[in-house]
């Protein structure tokens, strides 16, 4: 669905792994990253199996119990109706906006773990003096991550889509809501990279863990922060001042535009600046 | 592969390196040549810039000024034909000893040499099961680890058996593959360091301070294994230290720093000779080199550079061969000694001195102290 995200991501993410190594992700560079951030990689797939478990869970199991639930209480009215909305709908919006906010994790990830500890404790400049370029490395430090970003970023918001759009009826929101929005189509994946380009820079620039993880986490608050106070700014509201559901794609493409956009700059500038450093 | 006397590896132009948070500059026109295939000690107090100097060799910072060829060309082109061990022997904690080489072996794909990385990280019994390649070939220190080795099997463990076979067992100073690098001393890091730089075959290894952590039988062991490398295959070495005395003997090549620069260079038996310790009653020695004098009385001690126009006097004075830690302590306490590279151009040549255009005739009174 939407794999050019990732090649977005500057001209030298390319080169770093798909040409020179074949894209074999067991040898190599790719195999090093993974290995050395392979706490990282268990984890980050617990979460993101929990949340899709949920989200199947919530549509094939909870939905039909609660449906039972609901016409039982048909005649005392409201308040059962909005228990069971609660107890169906939180299920899928948990998962939605922790998915959705992980991008504050990938930036802590991405500005700590990936490089700015690496940076920090010297392990970095042991990669950079075997037969690997400060460059590649960057390349092959992002392109891994931003490869597992997009698929399994693709893989949920595919699964949102079908969960969110299976039982309208037993919940409350609707797709203005800011998990919603972005969790129905790419801006999520683009999320995920931004957050590894403004990490990647912030680890760059600072070379220490802590501060990178900092600043990469209030840098993506900005962006996102702003994105979503004026996500109705994005696309011309219709006559009556209002945003139809049928602008959903237009706004969310902007939006998504704006992101990638800056995952391009940072990472451009992450290695600009590495490049510059180093000899 | 270079070998004695072809090649170059290590040129520096006019090299200066300025940190932005630093004040002043912690190199500054230093110069300097590293021909092929020495084993080289680059020595001075701390923070003279050793590290700086092998840091820009190593292309992981960029010189503000001048430049630095390494092998024959730039850093970064060089990267995959030296090696280079950081002072803090840097390594992820998370990573065994095992995944830590194999590290180094998918970062080092074209030219990895695994038997010589284990044989380095678990010690020669464990990663040597077949062959002896070192063997009886060189009297080296390696060889002498060997005969040890040979005299004082590790129980249960025979040719043919790898370190995996034997759990529990470990050999003195060697280490286990599943060790974790978080858990090792200081020391032991710095054999899984040396491991990496071992299992690239550089022609070229850049080691920072590579014996500071290591105890005397380890340094032993190790300094052995660098000389049968650079013995076999003909590999520079360049090691830092601040302790003179770790590496005397052992290296063909010194380079003394000081003031941003190097200030001496050389065969460290030409600098020896270059220089001559008089003791005699107190007198002008004005027409020589001082590079340090001090007296008690009447009585001076002076270091004297041997190739003034009336070197060695005859007259009177007590002449002695300087000790290397003499000769190094002496000019770390006078940096306005003039500096003095030897370059040996084949045979017993003499000393070819640079830079002495600018001696400064100290004089014994000038610089003698109380």
């Amino acid at each position: 669905m939407n794999t050019g995200p990732s090649l977005n991501t500057g001209p030298s993410l390319n080169s770093g792994l798909s040409l020179r190594t074949g894209l074999s992700l067991r040898t190599g560079l790719p195999w090093t990253v993974l290995r050395l951030h392979r706490a990282a990689l268990i984890v980050w797939g617990a979460f993101l199996l929990a949340a899709l478990g949920t989200l199947v869970w919530q549509v094939e199991v909870t939905a039909d119990s609660v449906r039972e639930g609901m016409s039982a209480c048909a005649r005392t009215g409201g308040l059962c109706r909005r228990q069971a909305v609660i107890h169906y709908g939180g299920g899928i919006s948990w998962a939605s906006t922790l998915v959705y906010y992980s991008f504050f994790a990938v930036a802590a990830f991405a500005g700590g773990a990936l490089v700015g500890r690496e940076l920090e404790n010297g392990t970095a400049e042991l990669a950079w003096t075997q037969s690997v370029s400060p460059t590649s490395w960057l390349a092959a430090k992002l392109a891994v991550p931003a490869l597992l970003l997009v698929a399994g970023g693709t893989v949920f918001v595919l699964v949102f889509r079908w969960a969110w759009a299976a039982d309208r009826d037993l919940m409350g929101d609707d797709w203005t809501f800011n998990d919603v929005f972005a969790a129905r189509g790419p801006a999520l994946v683009a999320y995920g990279l931004c957050g590894l380009g403004v990490g990647a820079l912030a680890g760059v620039v600072l070379r220490r863990s802590l501060p990178a993880v900092g600043v990469a986490c209030a840098g993506m608050y900005v962006v996102n922060h702003n994105l979503e106070e004026h996500r109705g700014d994005l696309w011309p509201t219709a006559a009556n001042g209002l945003h139809p559901e049928s602008h959903y794609w237009p706004m969310h493409l902007v939006e998504t535009g704006v992101v990638l956009g800056v995952a391009v700059v940072a990472t451009g500038a992450a290695f600009f600046v590495l490049r510059r450093r180093t000899g | 592969m270079n070998r004695d006397g072809e090649g170059t590896a290590l040129e520096a132009v006019g090299l200066g390196k300025r940190y932005r948070r630093r004040r002043g500059p912690v190199l500054q026109d230093c110069s300097f040549h590293l021909p092929a295939g020495r084993i080289c000690a680059l020595v001075g107090p701390n923070g003279t810039g050793k590290s700086t100097l092998l840091a820009l060799a190593a292309g992981l910072i960029r010189p503000t000024e001048g430049t630095l060829k390494v092998l024959g060309t730039t850093p970064a082109r060089a990267r995959e034909r030296f090696a280079y061990v950081a002072q803090a022997k840097p390594l992820p904690p998370q990573l065994t000893v095992a995944a830590t080489l194999r590290l180094g072996a998918e970062l080092n794909r074209a030219r990895w040499d695994r038997e010589a990385a284990e044989r380095i990280a678990y010690g020669p019994v464990y990663a040597n099961p077949y062959a002896d390649p070192y063997g009886e070939e060189s009297g080296s220190a390696y060889g002498d680890m060997h005969g040890e080795a040979a005299a004082d099997p590790v129980p249960g463990v025979g040719p043919g058996v790898g370190p995996n076979l034997v759990p529990g067992v470990v050999r003195e100073g060697g280490l286990h593959p599943r060790d974790r690098i978080r858990s090792l001393s200081g020391g032991q890091r710095t054999r899984v360091a040396l491991a990496l730089a071992f299992g690239k075959r550089p022609e070229l290894m850049l080691l920072d301070e590579p014996m500071a952590d290591l105890d005397p039988l380890a340094r032993r062991e190790l300094l052995g294994a660098l000389l049968g490398e650079a013995a076999e295959h003909g590999t520079t070495i360049v090691m830092s230290s601040h302790v003179v005395a770790e590496l005397e003997g052992v290296c063909d090549h010194l380079f003394l720093m000081g003031g941003g620069r190097i200030r001496l260079g050389g065969d460290p038996e030409q600098l020896l000779a270059a220089h001559t310790l008089l003791t005699g009653p107190a007198r002008d020695l004005s027409g020589h080199t001082v590079v340090e004098s001090h007296g008690t009385g009447r009585q001076l001690t002076a270091l004297i550079r041997t190739d003034g126009p009336n070197s060695p006097p005859t007259d009177g004075w007590e002449t002695a061969a300087p000790s290397l830690e003499e000769l190094l302590l002496a000019h770390l306490r006078n940096p306005e000694a003039p500096d003095l590279f030897t370059e040996e151009t084949g045979g017993t040549g003499t000393a070819d001195m640079t830079d002495v255009t600018d001696v400064t005739d100290v004089t014994g009174e000038e610089n003698a102290r109380p």
